[in-house]
């Protein structure tokens, strides 16, 4: 049975009542009065049970005692639960209605509306589904759960940033991130993160925790987010967190589990002998490529230790590093939470402690959370209450990145393997500008404490019927406090010591007032929307370090010689009105228009206001007659919409002012210098979308799907343009860029089969995003090496790359693809080459159920996108670097005579000709389908449960990412070296998303 | 009920009309770690003060004085071999540098803010009104501004030939935008002017950290080295070999070991405090058991000669030795980050002027000058006899004595020997490309350097 539907879809009926002594009569009818055949009902806490006939009717042993409650149930209705206070004669009569979904509240943009009315592009998404996939924030979780939003996990550190994209990627310079809306408060999703961690940063989102979460939706069009005006143009998140409900008997929820991860794999290195082996080859060749170096056979690196050389490369021995930083991860997860509500009180009190381990030592994640949510009828007119969420989360940081000093896997993967960890007086060194990874391991210490309040208070008052106002009150409060100390046996503490302190507050204060008119007159209905809301958001810092420590067990800042210290403090302000207009006209046309206008602080004194319109409509097409008896077609909905959003997230906020720094000091006095250039026509970047989706549902809705077709259109994107270095600057805010992204997505739910015992739901999704710069003056190079170009009539994250043909078998050398046909190879010659976009993403999920059992088995997949292997990049050298850096196994598969057929060239200098920074066969193709997660519960019966005093035990084991299908070479495709909106798509010493199992047991009493 | 309906009513009208009417204030923010204006900062004697230590500090940038720029002089020469991971590095050493090396575009960067920063004070400096700022002090600011732009564009010229000559600052987005690129010797004769108005500009005491017209004398001299005009490059020299106030320290290392700093040694080297104001130059050299990055070393050749007590004497302190037996540079070492970057030592003026007598066929004072640097360092006295064999002698020595300084590229080019030396077969390569980034985003830079 699905419990699920049953504990989400609560309803009760008041019903005449048949008397038959000890029976219950009745009749099953769908909502056009058809008797149901094969609904169950059963009486409920007991296991009696009947199930309708051909007629729809049953006919059960009533229960001992009243009340009790009769349950009906069928796989495609929604569950009813209908309260018996005494038998009378007449047969009861239930009316089951069709649990297509529509009659499904939906969360909107400063209200909720039901799925049927909906105009707009919302997915809502049910976080229990997911809940059991260990990452630290429910973004992650979220991959391949919704059409249109593309999520990259960058890394297997849990409660680091991910990247969601809401319909692809609208702006260069200024935020792609999605508005989170959590309970009313516009909450941060930028990371409060100072130190390095080399390239990534902590995920505020991960302050929440995902069990206090009631449902997640996802706004995607124009109409949809226009409420939220300057902050809608990349989608908006609403998360709802879990309340009470009026008359509920007090129910606790407990939940734990408790887990292990693990890499599937680890990368394969060159033995000492072959590295040898191929720095002598790589000195060689370089000999003969160019006598003036003096490189020959006689003064190989790897000679006779007799000879002056480091030994003969079968002399060499191996080393394995990476044993000492992978290990196996505990994942453990506790909630207990309290609902329940009387005439005039609903609560919710939650608190949760959430621990991961990360693969790569000494990396961890731990939260812990609680919550109060809590509404007061205080009159029948005027409701009161409050949101409240406090959490710490608590986390060991590491460089899992890009970066030598402190760089877990640089010293751990980038070493050569033919280095001892001993000097020659056996103590312990760092080899290739890499730490000692035991040294490393044992002396880590970074880490931060996030402490996080989030709340919210409104009133809500019906001024007349129809009419209410709303105003509230919200706060995001961040304090986050990061710590790091490299004592001397780390390299970037090696002269003495090094402590640093970062304390950042982030306070963002929202004003909200809402007065919103429902009306309906006939077959016409009218709603009104109108409202204000004012947010100021200020961000402080004060950072503190100090050098030089007597002693490695001092290690507070005071206790340093020399100090250093800087505070900070920015902040931005931002003023909006909006009002909505909605008309429907016999449940069939739906319309409706809003506008909002949004002042920002941000931009110059003429540009401060931006106005944002749109306008939605939909066509229920099932309510008219010709398709009112077309039975196969249970529904058809038509929607279209149209709007402009704003965007000014990411950008300075003080970008459009000319700055003049106070900081530029000689001789321990006070220096002015020009920062940055005024630009007062800096305005908002708008993006223009237009929306066309048609719902279906099929066969009573056993088959529904959604198909939605997008055109997004962004101008005046902000950018931070290069200036002519001449001038004195390198760049300025402005607006410039145009950006396009269209595309479509297509997300079906299938129920095979709904039985009593047995129901298998399958759903699957797929979307297609396609990026591309419109405008751009100037190409803009980002990453590593500059491996990512910006350039217009290309997407974003494009890929600038030496392109080749692979290794021509007489010389050894790399068949590069010459641009400028010059006869050599030069920076002219890098084109572009695939970016990191896919094709398609997506996923599938099956639920099946058979009788206490339930089986979910999710995949999530990505097709067509490309990823930078720079852990190759610097792992297939050819030799050239040396002991500078480690070689992969793959790099023994090198051309060494005429006739040789193989991917991997003559070993030679680097960037002479063969191992080019930026060549492409170091950039893969990144596709992949995971098993992302697979759950398996066992719900014991009601009647167990009850024995043991509680309402509902169910126990699951749950494993993730249990199977990657990919060509990638590298651990896994999702790696990116950087949180970096700029940087995407480059692999470098990052960990895998492991394989998980974890334990679990829900419980409630 | 409808008491609290109203009231309701009267809270929102409130709160909407304060709204409407403060909204202007409201999303007025500025910001309190920086000035924003529109108007002239530099507008009394404490601003004009404040934008010239603004100045000082863009010279000791890391893209300029600070690292990068320095590091195009030595790695291009034949002392240094690479062992970090940045191949961009290996491209000076390789002597075939491409136009999108990153060491370039910063150290172009880098000097043309220095140059717009001094642009600021040049432009404003003139028209503060400010009884306590004394016309003495008005020209020194003014002096030290000129020095300073004049030493930028000498080393753009070293460095990239012609490049665009901006002498006004950059207010607003448009401008200096279109300023055209000129020859090498319109760079270098922009570099003479502002010496030449720095001059009379400044008051002939001893500065080390800061420019007076000593500093201008001296830069001068090695300003009339490059232009092979020997007569004034003697002349300029001399006259800071004369002030008794420079000297060249015994032993070699006073001048920067112990954390020494200031000596007598100095003409003119940037001040670093380690935390505020931090060169970042240690980070290269220091290896990683002293948290650096060793990203470059001395080769095998310098150390080599450094430790060669003939030739290197007392020079081989320049380097040493790490835990696990590798050479690393030792003349940027401190903790916290404090070393002074170095741009013009008495030493110099003594090979200056060595060199610019040998040309003038004053052998002896050529050797006087030379064998005062070589005592110094601990070797005896040589003995040549003929200019060529003098000039080579010279040669070699600036390449010991300023092993990790930024000469010896600019030397052998400037010589016209960098073929000789470093095999630099393509003469294109003798003045690096344009930045890549620079040339794509500004039309007045195309062409490009000839041969990139």
């Amino acid at each position: 049975m699905n419990k699920k539907l049953l504990s989400i879809f609560f309803f009760q009926l008041t019903v005449a009542l048949a008397l038959a002594q000890e029976n219950v009569k009745g009749i099953v009818k769908d909502d056009s009065g058809v008797p149901i055949p094969g609904a169950t009902v059963n009486v409920k806490g007991t296991t009696k049970f009947a199930v309708t006939d051909i007629d729809g009717q049953f006919v059960l042993a009533s229960a001992k005692e009243f009340p009790f409650s009769l349950q009906v149930n069928l796989v495609g209705y929604k569950s009813q639960e209908i309260e018996i206070y005494e038998l009378i004669d007449e047969p009861l009569e239930v009316v089951l209605k069709n649990d297509n979904l529509l009659d499904e509240i939906v969360v909107v943009g400063y209200g909720t509306q039901e799925r049927k009315d909906l105009i707009g592009s919302i997915v809502k998404v049910n976080p229990a589904e997911v809940k059991s996939i260990p990452t630290g924030s429910f973004d992650a979780q979220l991959q391949g759960k919704v059409s249109g939003v593309q999520i990259s996990s960058n890394t297997s550190v849990p409660g680091e940033t991910v990247n969601v994209r809401i319909r692809g990627a609208t702006s260069i310079n200024a935020d792609n991130d999605p508005l989170y809306v959590i309970d009313g408060v516009f909450i941060n999703s930028n990371s409060l993160q100072t130190l390095s961690t080399g390239g990534k940063s902590t995920s505020p989102i991960a302050d929440i925790n995902p069990s206090d979460i009631e449902s997640i939706e996802v706004l995607k069009d124009a109409e949809a987010t226009a409420l939220y005006g300057s902050r809608g143009a990349n989608g908006v998140v609403i998360i709802t967190t879990k309340r009470g409900n009026f008359e509920q008997k007090p129910t606790i929820n407990f939940n734990a589990s408790y887990g292990w991860a693990k890499a599937q794999k680890l990368w394969d290195l060159a033995t000492g002998p072959e590295h040898a082996q191929l720095v002598n080859e790589w000195w060689i060749n370089s000999g003969i490529d160019d006598p003036k170096l003096n490189r020959t056979f006689a003064n190989r690196p790897f000679r006779p230790v007799s000879e002056g050389g480091r030994g003969l490369p079968e002399e060499q021995q191996t080393y394995d590093r990476l044993s000492e930083v992978f290990r196996t991860a505990v994942l453990q997860n506790y909630d207990i939470s309290l609902t329940g509500g009387t005439t005039n009180t609903k609560y919710y009190i939650g608190a949760g402690y959430n621990k991961q381990e990360s693969i790569l030592r000494p990396i961890d994640f731990s939260r812990a959370s609680f919550k109060v949510n809590l509404d007061q009828k205080v009159t029948d007119k005027l409701q009161i209450g409050v949101s409240n969420v406090l959490t710490r989360s608590d986390r060991n940081q590491g460089r899992a990145g890009d970066g030598p000093q402190g760089g877990i896997l640089q010293a751990a993967l980038h070493t050569p393997t033919y280095l001892s960890p001993y000097n020659e007086s056996g103590v312990l060194v760092g080899r290739a500008g890499f730490d000692n990874v035991t040294l490393l391991m044992q002396n880590y210490d970074i880490g931060s404490v996030s402490l996080r309040y989030i709340g919210n208070i409104y009133g809500e008052a019906e001024l007349i019927p129809g009419l209410t106002f709303r105003s509230s009150f919200g706060v995001d409060y961040n304090n986050y406090d990061e710590s790091e100390y490299w004592n001397t046996f780390t390299l970037l503490g090696a002269q003495g010591g090094l402590a640093t302190s970062s304390v950042s507050q982030f306070t963002s204060l929202l004003n909200e007032q809402t007065l919103s008119y429902k009306k309906e007159i006939g077959k016409h209905s009218f709603g009104a929307l109108v409202g204000n809301t004012l947010q100021s958001d200020v961000l402080t810092r004060t950072y503190a370090e100090g050098r030089g420590f007597a002693s490695n067990d001092l290690k507070t800042i005071s206790a340093a010689a020399t100090t250093a210290s800087t505070q900070s403090w920015t902040k931005s302000n931002l003023a909006s009105f909006f009002a909505k207009i909605n008309y429907g006209f016999n449940s069939r046309y739906l319309i409706d228009v809003s506008l909002r206008a949004d002042g920002s602080s941000r931009f110059g004194a003429d540009n401060k206001w931006g106005y944002f319109p749109s306008v939605g409509a939909a066509w229920r097409v099932k309510q008219e007659n010709f398709l009112k008896d077309v039975n196969v077609i249970s529904d058809l909905k038509l929607r279209t919409s149209f709007g402009v959003i704003g965007n000014q997230n990411g950008i300075g906020n003080f970008a459009a002012q000319e700055l003049w720094s106070g900081s530029a000091s000689y001789q321990n006095n006070p220096g002015l210098s020009p920062q940055q250039l005024s630009n007062a026509d800096l305005k908002w970047e708008t993006t223009r979308q237009f929306n066309v989706g048609v719902d279906v549902g099929l066969l009573a809705d056993r088959i529904s799907f959604e198909f939605n077709v997008y055109n997004k259109y962004t101008t005046n994107g902000l950018l931070l343009v290069a200036l002519p270095a001449k001038t004195g600057f390198s760049s300025y805010w402005k607006n410039g860029a145009e950006i396009s992204n269209k595309g479509f997505e297509f997300a079906i739910t299938s129920q095979n089969i709904s039985k009593r015992d047995f129901s298998w739901t399958t759903s699957f999704n797929i979307s297609r995003n396609v990026n591309n710069i419109e405008k751009l003056e100037n190409p803009l190079k980002y990453g590593s090496r500059d491996l990512i170009l910006q350039q217009e009539g290309h997407p974003l994250y494009s890929f600038w790359v030496y392109k080749e043909h692979g290794v021509d078998p007489q010389t050894g050398n790399v068949i590069y693809d010459e641009v400028v046909k010059d006869g050599k190879i030069t920076t002219e010659d890098r084109q572009i080459y695939g970016s990191i976009w896919p094709d398609f993403f997506g996923g599938i999920t099956n639920n099946l159920n058979y009788k206490g059992f339930d089986l979910s088995v999710f995949f999530a997949f990505q097709y067509g996108n490309q990823i930078y292997n720079h852990n190759r990049f610097f792992g297939e050298g050819g030799g050239a670097r040396d002991a500078a850096r480690v070689i992969f196994k793959h790099n023994i598969n090198r051309w060494q005579k005429p006739g040789d057929i193989t991917d991997v060239p003559r070993p030679d200098d680097v960037n002479r000709n063969n191992y080019k920074d930026g060549g492409s066969r170091w950039l893969e193709d990144g596709s992949f389908l995971r098993l992302r997660s697979l759950t398996l519960g066992y719900t014991v019966p009601s009647n167990v449960a009850q024995r043991l005093n509680l309402s509902s035990l169910r126990f699951y084991v749950a494993g993730s990412n249990l199977l990657l299908f990919t060509n990638y070479t590298g651990l896994d495709p999702e790696s990116a070296s950087s949180s970096s909106q700029n940087e995407q798509g480059i692999d470098l010493g990052t960990p895998p998303q492991p394989r998980s199992i974890q334990f679990g047991i829900n419980l409630s009493l | 009920m409808r008491n609290s309906n109203f009231n309701i009513y009267v809270t929102f009208s409130l709160v909407a009309l304060t709204v409407l009417s403060s909204c202007d204030e409201f999303l007025d923010v500025k910001p309190k770690d920086a000035l924003a204006t529109s108007e002239t900062v530099i507008l009394d004697k404490s601003s004009a003060e404040s934008a010239l230590r603004g100045l000082y500090n863009a010279l000791g940038d890391a893209g300029y004085y600070g690292t990068s720029f320095q590091s195009i002089g030595y790695l291009s020469g034949d002392n240094i071999q690479w062992t970090g991971s940045q191949s961009q590095v290996q491209e000076f050493i390789n002597r075939k540098v491409n136009a999108d090396n990153a060491t370039i575009s910063s150290a172009w960067n880098a000097i043309y803010r220095t140059i717009n920063r001094a642009n600021n004070i040049l432009a404003a400096v003139l028209e503060i009104k400010d009884a306590t700022l004394s016309e003495s002090l008005r020209s020194q600011i003014l002096g030290e501004a000129y020095f300073i732009r004049g030493l930028a564009y000498f080393d753009l010229a070293r460095t990239w030939g012609g490049v665009p000559i901006v002498t006004s600052p950059t207010k607003a987005a448009g401008d200096n935008a279109n300023v055209a690129k000129t020859s090498v010797s319109d760079t270098y004769a922009q570099a003479l002017k502002d010496l030449d108005a720095a001059e009379p500009l400044l008051p002939e005491t001893i500065d080390r950290y800061r420019a007076t017209k000593k500093t201008v004398w001296a830069l001068k001299a090695r300003y009339y080295l490059y232009q092979n005009n020997y007569v004034k490059a003697d002349e300029y020299a001399t006259k800071i070999i004369a002030d008794v106030r420079y000297k060249l320290l015994k032993p070699f290392n006073a001048f920067f070991a112990s954390n020494a700093r200031g000596t007598d040694e100095s003409i003119f080297e940037l001040f670093y405090n380690g935390t505020t104001e931090v060169n970042a130059h240690r980070n290269q050299w220091q290896p990683q058991s002293n948290g650096g990055t060793r990203q470059w070393a001395p080769n095998d050749a310098l150390v080599k000669l450094l430790n060669d007590p003939t030739i290197g004497g007392t020079r081989s302190t320049l380097v040493a030795k790490d835990n696990q037996n590798r050479w690393y540079g030792n003349l940027y070492y401190r903790t916290p980050a404090s070393d002074p970057s170095y741009i013009i030592r008495i030493a110099e003026l003594y090979l200056i002027r060595a060199e610019a007598r040998a040309q003038q066929d004053q052998l002896n004072d050529a050797l006087n000058d030379l064998n005062a640097v070589r005592d110094r360092a601990g070797l005896l006295a040589i003995t040549a006899s003929s200019k060529e064999e003098i000039l080579l002698t010279i040669e070699n020595e600036r390449r010991v004595e300023f092993a990790l300084e930024p000469h010896r590229w600019f030397d052998l080019v400037r010589t016209g020997r960098a073929d000789e030396v470093l095999n630099v077969t393509e003469p294109f390569r003798l003045v690096f490309p344009i930045p890549a980034d620079q040339v794509l985003t500004d039309g007045d830079l195309v062409p490009q350097n000839d041969g990139y």
